[in-house]
């Protein structure tokens, strides 16, 4: 069976032309079978977003391959769902509407996309507000609506690039909840979660990599051997989450301190 | 909490104890001490009276010391001659701009060159605003194409633009095709200059979203870029309807058969002052209904800054 996604020997250097070209990503090789979600964590600029631009389609590696269900990534694709650390909410367009956004760009009809944007509202606990325009809404809010923006489109990889990381605690955890559970009823999409907080890549996935400082590499690839569905705000403080996270901290403080 | 054997005992506990709570009205803000302003008083306020008795007072002032030429009388503090005395052959009254505002609303001959100055500055509106919305957005969007051209729009903008209406009536004619080309002109810098520099002001992360989701360009500038321009493309419109019948006022004085501006040029060279001022007025009650009706279009199109500028947050 092909593998969801698969990096052979990618290497990114930004800046070429002679001025100052900074190597991004060294050298990396990641194999991730559909269905899967995997976190990557790393220190700022480890490369983390620039992989997942490469898995977008948005910029091309300098060498190497970069392969989605085994072919050659060429461009954006339907099939790939990304979402940024900020929400990049279109500040004039009601929730309902940025949830409608990739399905228009798509060419999908009014009304499928419609019906399509109100399950992910009620999916996602937003009844209500699928009027508001986001300066309206709460970050909490807002962040959902673009998660719901991503998955619209139903794509089968899910691309995060630090997509809670602007919350406060506690709504994190709640949506955090919300998430791992849209996740779990998805079947068999894979995720690709870039983050730098450690419980939440422990939490959420089902492996976790540590990438080095820049030049980024694989330092380490774990496999988080938890239960599912999981019950995070729970998971929390069940011992063996402890000690896996324990596990990774060792080999991600190197990295940071 | 007391325990208790049944549930239901347990819960009326709970009632008793929130109760007697609630009792102490000391410790809870007492919501009906706020009382509700009447419909009335609401209106009342928004009509502002004090603001709007002043607002008739100062016009009233101004009228009393136009008619009454007080005005024209000069001042000249510290002999200094700040306000020239004019002479009675140049004062022109309130009364008789209105004598000429009620003559003209039969005159076809009036509603005639009304005609030709409005189409003048519609077409130059249209067309100068048009323009430089496109060469703006493109300008914008593709950074190499604005290098290339950038030097030489620069310079253009340069020039006093109504230093080129001679040359343009020679061109063009002296009838509207030369008064549409000078107010082309004027009103393309106003539009292309703040909508190029608004583009790149456009949320980068918009156009990354839009591109992974598989956005065409054509599909990004409708999606992202007009939309997120339509604040500054607005008030460069605003400007523009104003300049554009600043524009063909200009160029009718310079050389035209037809239109208020020549109108208005013939008036004051013969003394008709009072028909020169009633002129005016109904040309700047041309700019304010320009004004007014891209004002609409705005608030329509601009309806989500709205709840933004309230600062309306829902909190969740």
């Amino acid at each position: 069976m092909t593998n969801a996604v698969e990096l052979e020997n990618v290497s990114l250097v930004f800046g070429g032309e002679g001025n100052n070209p900074v190597l991004a990503v060294d050298t990396i090789n990641i194999a991730i079978p559909a269905g899967q979600f995997v976190a990557i964590v790393g220190p700022s600029g480890c490369g983390k977003t620039t992989v997942l631009n490469m898995l977008a389609g948005l910029i091309p590696p300098t060498s190497g391959s970069v392969k989605r269900n085994g072919k050659e990534v060429e461009g954006p694709s339907r099939d790939v769902g990304y979402m940024l650390a900020r929400s990049a909410l279109s500040p004039w367009r009601t929730a309902l509407r940025n949830i409608e956004m990739g399905l228009q760009i798509h060419g999908v009809d009014k009304e499928t996309r419609r019906k399509r944007a109100h399950e992910l509202i009620s999916l996602l606990h937003l009844d209500g507000f699928a009027d508001s325009y986001p300066s309206q809404l709460s970050q909490g809010m807002r962040q959902r609506v673009a998660i719901a923006r991503t998955l619209a489109i139903e794509p089968n990889l899910w691309l995060m690039d630090e997509p809670f990381g602007a919350l406060d605690a506690q709504t994190r955890l709640t949506v955090q909840a919300e998430f791992i559970n849209l996740w779990e009823r998805s079947g068999e999409s894979s995720v690709i979660f870039v983050t730098h907080d450690l419980e939440e890549a422990v939490l959420l996935a089902d492996r976790v990599i540590v990438m080095t400082a820049r030049p980024g590499q694989i330092k380490s690839d774990t496999i988080i051997d938890l239960p599912r569905p999981r019950i995070i705000d729970e998971l929390r403080f069940d011992e063996k989450f402890k000690e896996a996270e324990h596990r990774i901290w060792k080999e991600l403080r190197d990295e940071i301190i | 909490m007391k325990s208790s054997d049944t549930p239901s005992s347990d819960q009326q506990n709970d009632q008793s104890t929130y109760s007697q709570e609630s009792d102490s009205a000391s410790e809870r803000f007492d919501m009906s001490s706020i009382v509700e302003v009447p419909r009335w008083q609401r209106i009342l306020k928004a009509i502002d009276l004090p603001v709007q008795l002043m607002r008739i007072g100062l016009l009233v002032l101004i009228l009393w010391a136009w008619e009454s030429r007080t005005i024209f009388k000069g001042w000249s503090p510290f002999g200094f001659e700040l306000f020239p005395e004019i002479i009675p052959l140049f004062q022109g009254v309130p009364s008789e701009a209105w004598d000429f505002l009620v003559d003209i609303w039969d005159d076809s001959l009036f509603w005639g060159d009304f005609w030709v100055t409005l189409q003048e500055a519609l077409l130059g509106f249209v067309i100068g605003s048009g323009s430089g919305f496109l060469v703006g957005l493109l300008l914008g969007s593709f950074r190499k194409v604005a290098k290339v051209f950038s030097p030489f729009l620069i310079f253009t903008n340069a020039v006093p633009k109504i230093a080129l209406a001679p040359i343009l009536i020679l061109w063009y004619g002296v009838d509207i095709a030369s008064k549409v080309a000078l107010a082309t002109i004027i009103v393309f810098f106003i539009v292309q200059i703040p909508v190029q520099a608004a583009v790149s002001g456009v949320d980068p992360d918009l156009d990354v979203v839009a591109t992974s989701m598989g956005a065409t360009q054509f599909q990004k500038f409708r999606f992202v870029v007009i939309p997120g321009i339509l604040g500054p493309l607005f008030g460069a419109l605003r400007l523009s309807s104003i300049y554009s019948i600043l524009a063909v006022v200009l160029g009718e004085f310079i050389v035209s058969k037809r239109g208020l501006g020549q109108r208005l040029l013939y008036e004051t060279n013969n003394f008709g002052m009072g028909k020169a001022i009633g002129l005016i007025t109904i040309l700047a009650g041309l700019a304010l209904v320009f004004n007014a009706i891209i004002g609409m279009m705005e608030r329509r199109f601009l309806r989500w800054q709205d709840s933004e500028a309230r600062g309306k947050v829902i909190s969740l």
